[in-house]
C-alpha cells in the first residue's frame, strides 16, 4: 500500500524548560491511502494534538510529516491538501449551507460553474439537497455534522481529519453517522484519520488504530489485533471490558505458558514474544468476560459464587468471585429460555481455547 | 400570575427619571424653537418660524427682501458630519486590531488590558483635553522634538485644524469602539478562522470572510457608540478646533449663550437630534439589508 502520511521522529511540547508539557514523544507513523485510521485514547493522550499537526494548525518541535512523499512539515494549513471536521463543526454562520461546502472550492480560485456542480454533488453525497440555502442555526446538530464533511470533503483533499466529530451526536443519530462515514471513506477512497476516545467507535469504524496514552503509540494495528492481543496492561483496559488476574506459572510448553487457575486447575495461556516469565512467577494474565462460558457447577477451569448481577438486554454481566477471592465479570448471552443465576448461585467457568493470555507489565 | 400586579411599579423610577430628564427639557426645546429670542437671553412668548427660517437662510441685512442660503450653519452641520465619519472610521480602524489583540490574549491578562483601556474615562475630558493641546500647539512637545531632531525647521501648525479635532476625538471616543469589538470577539469561535484557513483560504480572506462577518455587530455597536455622540462634541472642538472649525455643539452652545438666541440655538439643537436619527436609521437599514440579500 502507498505512504499517504508518513510521520517521523515527531515530537510536540508546549512551554519553556521546566514547566514544559511534552504533548506527544517520538511519534513514528505510516498512514496508507485510502486508510480508515484512528487515533484513540483518553483525554489529554496527544490524539488531538497529532490531528492538528497533521492539519497544520500545530508545528512540530522535532521531526517530520510527509503527505503523499511531499515534506510539509513548514507549511501552513492553507498549504496542504488536507481538509477537517472540527469537533465543534465550525460551520460559518453567516454563510447558507451551500456557500460554507463552497467555500474551500471558492478560495482555491476554482470558476463559479465547477463549484456549483461540486457543492451539488456534495449535497448529494450527504442528502442535504432540501437544506442548500438554510444557514447552519437553522438546520439540526446532525445536520450540520453532514454539512461539516461535505465542506471539508468538496477540495478533494488527499487527507480527510476528522476531530471527534461523532462526540455531540446522540447515541442513535452517531451510529448512523458512524456508517454514514464509512459509506463516504469507501465511495470517495479519500485517507480518513479520525480522532476518538470512543473505544467501540474505533473498532467498529477502523482501518488500523493508534492507541495512544501519554502522548505516546502504546499499540498499532487492526481493530481485531488490538482487541485480541492487547499489547499491555493500559491497551487491554482502555479497549473493551478485561478481567485481569494475577496467576503463579507451573511451567512453559510450546511457547505457551502453564498457569495455576484459583481452585488448583491449570490452564495454558498465550504468552508474547517479549517476556519468558520463570517458573514460579506471578504474572498478571487477562481474559475477555464473553471468553469464559458458564458451566454447572463443580465442572468447568475454576469455580464461583454469583456477588451480582447487572442486566444489559442482550446479554447479563455477572460479578463473580472466584476461589481465591479474586473478581472476575462474565458476560452471558441472555436466552428466555435460561435465566440468569442469582447471586449466591454458584458455578464453574471454562475458558475458550487460546482465551487467556498473558501480559507485559 | 398571582402577585405579579405590582411588578410594573418597579418600573417607575426609570419612566419618571425619562420623563423629567429627557422628554421634558426634549419638549421645552422644542417650544422655544418657535418664540422670539428675549432682549437678555431667554426667550419671549410670541410665536414666530423666525428661528427655524434662520437655521437655514439668512437675509441681507440692506436689503431684508433678498434671501440666501446660510451656508454657515450648513458649513457646521457638514464639518460635523464629515468630522464624526472620519471619527468613526479611525476608530474603527484602531480599535479593531486593539480589539484583536486584547481578545487573542490568555484569559487572565485580559483584563488587565480591558482595564488599561478604560484608564482614560478617570481622568477628566477638559484635562486629557488639555493635555492633547501641549503635545500639538506650535512650541508643544511634538514640535519641539521635531525640531531638535532636525526633521522640521518651523514648527508645523497642528491646532485649530481639523487634524487636531479629529485627533481629539479619536483619542477621546477610541475605547467606546475597543469594547463592543472586543465583546463580539471574545464570543467569536476561534476554530472558525482555523477552518478558513483549512479550506485554503489566505489571511485576506480570513479577515474579509470570517472574521468581518463575525464581529459585524460589534462594528455596529462601536460605530453608533462614537458617531452619535462625535456629531454633538463640544469640549473636543472648541478646545482643539477654535473658531475656524467649529462643530454643532458650538453652534448651538453660542446661541444660547453669547448669540442670546435661544430659539436659534433650540432649532438647531433639534435639527441635530433629526440627523442623528435619521443617520441612524439609515445606517441599521443599510447593515440589515445586507443580511436579507445574503440570505437571499
Amino acid at each position: 500500500m502507498r505512504q499517504e502520511i508518513e510521520i517521523t521522529g515527531l515530537n510536540k511540547s508546549f512551554g519553556q524548560g521546566a514547566s514544559a508539557f511534552h504533548a506527544l514523544s517520538d511519534i513514528d507513523l505510516s498512514i496508507g491511502s485510502g486508510e480508515f485510521f484512528t487515533l484513540l485514547g483518553p483525554s489529554g493522550c496527544g490524539k488531538t494534538t497529532l490531528l492538528r499537526i497533521i492539519a497544520g494548525f500545530e508545528e512540530p518541535s522535532t521531526g517530520v510529516l510527509k503527505v503523499n512523499g511531499k515534506d510539509v512539515t513548514g507549511l501552513g494549513p492553507s498549504k496542504r491538501p488536507i481538509n477537517t471536521v472540527f469537533q465543534s463543526y465550525a460551520l460559518f454562520p453567516h454563510m447558507s449551507v451551500a456557500d460554507n461546502i463552497g467555500f474551500g472550492l471558492k478560495m482555491l480560485g476554482k470558476p463559479k460553474s465547477e463549484i456549483k456542480a461540486t457543492v451539488a454533488e456534495m449535497l448529494q453525497l450527504v442528502r442535504m439537497e432540501a437544506m442548500a440555502d438554510r444557514l447552519p442555526s437553522e438546520i439540526s446538530g446532525g445536520q450540520q455534522q453532514r454539512v461539516a464533511l461535505a465542506r471539508a470533503l468538496a477540495p478533494r483533499p488527499r487527507v480527510l481529519l476528522l476531530d471527534e466529530p461523532l462526540s455531540a451526536l446522540d447515541l442513535k443519530l452517531r451510529k448512523e453517522m458512524q456508517s454514514e462515514l464509512k459509506r463516504l471513506q469507501s465511495e470517495t477512497g479519500i485517507t480518513f484519520v479520525f480522532v476518538t476516545h470512543d473505544q467501540e467507535e474505533a473498532l467498529t469504524m477502523s482501518d488500523r488504530i493508534a492507541v495512544m496514552s501519554a502522548g505516546e503509540i502504546l499499540q498499532l494495528g487492526p481493530p481485531e489485533d488490538i482487541y485480541n492481543a492487547p499489547v499491555n496492561r493500559f491497551v487491554a483496559d482502555f479497549i473493551g471490558d478485561t478481567n485481569f488476574l494475577t496467576l503463579r506459572v507451573k511451567g512453559i510448553e510450546n511457547g505457551e505458558a502453564v498457569l495455576e487457575l484459583p481452585g488448583g486447575k491449570q490452564a495454558s495461556a498465550r504468552l508474547p514474544n517479549s517476556i519468558s516469565p520463570p517458573v514460579g512467577a506471578r504474572v498478571t494474565a487477562v481474559i475477555r468476560p464473553e471468553q469464559a462460558e458458564p458451566t454447572a457447577a463443580g465442572q468447568g477451569d475454576m469455580q464461583a459464587v454469583v456477588e451480582a448481577a447487572t442486566f444489559f438486554g442482550t446479554d447479563t454481566h455477572l460479578h463473580l468471585l472466584l476461589d481465591d477471592a479474586q473478581g472476575f465479570v462474565l458476560r452471558r448471552q441472555n436466552r428466555p429460555d435460561q435465566p440468569a443465576p442469582a447471586p449466591g448461585a454458584k458455578l464453574g467457568l471454562s475458558f475458550a481455547p487460546g482465551a487467556l493470555r498473558v501480559l507485559e507489565d | 400570575m398571582r402577585g405579579h400586579g405590582w411588578k410594573w411599579l418597579l418600573c417607575t423610577p426609570a419612566l419618571i427619571v425619562l420623563l423629567l430628564a429627557a422628554s421634558g427639557p426634549l419638549l421645552i426645546v422644542a417650544v422655544y424653537s418657535f418664540l422670539s429670542p428675549g432682549n437678555m437671553g431667554g426667550v419671549s412668548w410670541e410665536f414666530t418660524l423666525d428661528a427655524w427660517f434662520r437655521v437655514f437662510f439668512r437675509r441681507d441685512i440692506f436689503e431684508p427682501d433678498l434671501v440666501e442660503w446660510n451656508t454657515a450653519h450648513l458649513q457646521v452641520f457638514w464639518r460635523s458630519i464629515w468630522l464624526s465619519l472620519q471619527t468613526t472610521f479611525i476608530c474603527a480602524f484602531l480599535g479593531f486590531p486593539t480589539a484583536w489583540f486584547i481578545a487573542t490574549r490568555p484569559r487572565h491578562t485580559r483584563t488587565i488590558w480591558l482595564f488599561l483601556i478604560t484608564i482614560p474615562f478617570w481622568t477628566n475630558l477638559l484635562i486629557r483635553t488639555f493635555a492633547i493641546q501641549e503635545m500639538i500647539r506650535n512650541n508643544g512637545t511634538i514640535n519641539a522634538v521635531l525640531m531638535w531632531t532636525g526633521v522640521i525647521d518651523s514648527p508645523i501648525q497642528m491646532m485649530f485644524t481639523e487634524f487636531a479635532v479629529l485627533l481629539g476625538m479619536a483619542y477621546v471616543f477610541l475605547p467606546l469602539m475597543v469594547l463592543p469589538l472586543y465583546a463580539a470577539m471574545e464570543k467569536m469561535d476561534f476554530s472558525l478562522v482555523e477552518a478558513g484557513y483549512d479550506l485554503y483560504a489566505s489571511r485576506l480572506n480570513v479577515l474579509w470572510h470570517v472574521i468581518l462577518p463575525q464581529v459585524k455587530p460589534g462594528f455596529i455597536a462601536g460605530s453608533i457608540l462614537v458617531f452619535i455622540p462625535a456629531i454633538g462634541a463640544y469640549v473636543t472642538p472648541r478646545i482643539l478646533g477654535g473658531g475656524r472649525t467649529m462643530m454643532l455643539g458650538n453652534l448651538i452652545a453660542l446661541q444660547f449663550g453669547q448669540g442670546r438666541n435661544w430659539p436659534l440655538g433650540a432649532a438647531l439643537a433639534l435639527l441635530m437630534l433629526v440627523v442623528v436619527v435619521g443617520a441612524l436609521i439609515f445606517y441599521l437599514r443599510v447593515v440589515g439589508r445586507n443580511d436579507e440579500v445574503r440570505r437571499g
